[in-house]
């Protein structure tokens, strides 16, 4: 426990880093119907489940042109 | 130039609305934290994964661990996403021929080029010195210690990142496709590696600007050997954006 104490000013940034995210990457992808590739379940799992990956990956390959 | 201030203005409308501002930001700050943690963590990783028979000894990090991995992860996971997001900048305009109307109300077309290359320019340079400040907080955090020459050699990978910048450039505007222009970049990287074989050549080699960032901070290697191949990557930059300016004038949209 001590441990995790010592590393948490540098963890939870990390990691509201990488939910932020995804909470933005999820949200689009539920506010969008259409997408270049993939459809909807595929996009949401792969936001949530993939860190960092998932969402840059739905941004640039998933999300189509449309506002 | 008021043309090329309305233009950047849109670049950077569309950077917003693209979510490519917000990946950069987020991935950079990511790695930029991702340096001091790993230096810091992995020998603590050791020690609890290894079995009780097994006895190594693992040195206690120090700030050069940070940096070498940021000099690891900046180059292979930070400048690939880049390139990657960025790999679009020219043929997703062309296909989607948005430049069509711009370009006949009287838009020049080395307006396009040139802000295209700052605005990813700007881009880059942000979110680049955002991860490097980020890294350079945290070393200091833990370590305190100073590393000679840091500055220069972040210097010289920003300017690598140019380098990066202007052959996607030249590549998207060449095969008009983002793979064509992902396709160029990589196959010039390739060939940078290929010229490290040649022992001459590897002095000027601008591949150096981004893998010899760890032998400079550890002194074997001179601030001045990087001056050769920081006056070539400069002069490739420009090189590749005057024949993509040149290239694109000639381009049917």
């Amino acid at each position: 426990m001590e441990e995790i104490m010592e590393y948490l000013p540098i963890i939870l940034p990390i990691f509201i880093a990488e939910v932020t995210l995804a909470i933005v990457a999820f949200v689009h992808v539920q506010r969008h119907p259409h997408y270049k590739i993939g459809n909807r379940i595929v996009w949401s799992f792969v936001v949530l489940l993939l860190q960092i990956i998932g969402p840059i990956a739905y941004f640039i390959i998933g999300r189509s042109d449309e506002e | 130039m008021r043309a090329y201030i309305a233009f950047m203005k849109k670049e950077f409308r569309e950077l917003t609305r693209t979510y490519k501002l917000l990946i950069m930001g987020i991935l950079f700050f990511i790695l930029g934290l991702m340096n001091p943690l790993t230096a810091k963590f992995t020998p603590d990783l050791l020690k609890n994964f290894m079995p009780e028979a097994i006895q190594i000894t693992i040195t206690e990090p120090v700030a050069m661990d940070s940096w070498s991995q940021f000099y690891k992860n900046v180059p292979q996971m930070g400048l690939i996403i880049f390139a990657i997001v960025f790999s679009g900048m020219i043929s997703n305009e062309l296909t989607k021929g948005t430049l069509v109307n711009m370009l006949t109300k009287g838009l020049s077309r080395k307006n396009v080029i040139l802000a295209k290359f700052t605005s990813v320019g700007i881009v880059w340079t942000v979110s680049y010195f955002f991860c490097f400040a980020i890294s350079y907080l945290y070393t200091k955090f833990f370590w305190s210690e100073a590393v000679p020459n840091l500055f220069f050699s972040v210097f010289c990978l920003w300017i690598f990142g140019f380098v990066i910048i202007a052959l996607l450039l030249l590549g998207g505007v060449l095969l008009k496709s983002s793979y064509g222009s992902l396709l160029i970049t990589a196959g010039v990287i390739g060939i940078l590696f290929l010229i490290n074989i040649v022992p001459t050549l590897m002095d000027y080699n601008p591949l150096m600007l981004s893998s010899s960032n760890t032998a400079l901070l550890r002194q074997e290697l001179q601030v001045s050997d990087f001056f050769a191949p920081l006056i070539v990557s400069v002069g490739m930059i420009v090189v590749s954006v005057i024949v993509s300016i040149s290239v694109f004038n000639k381009k049917k949209l």
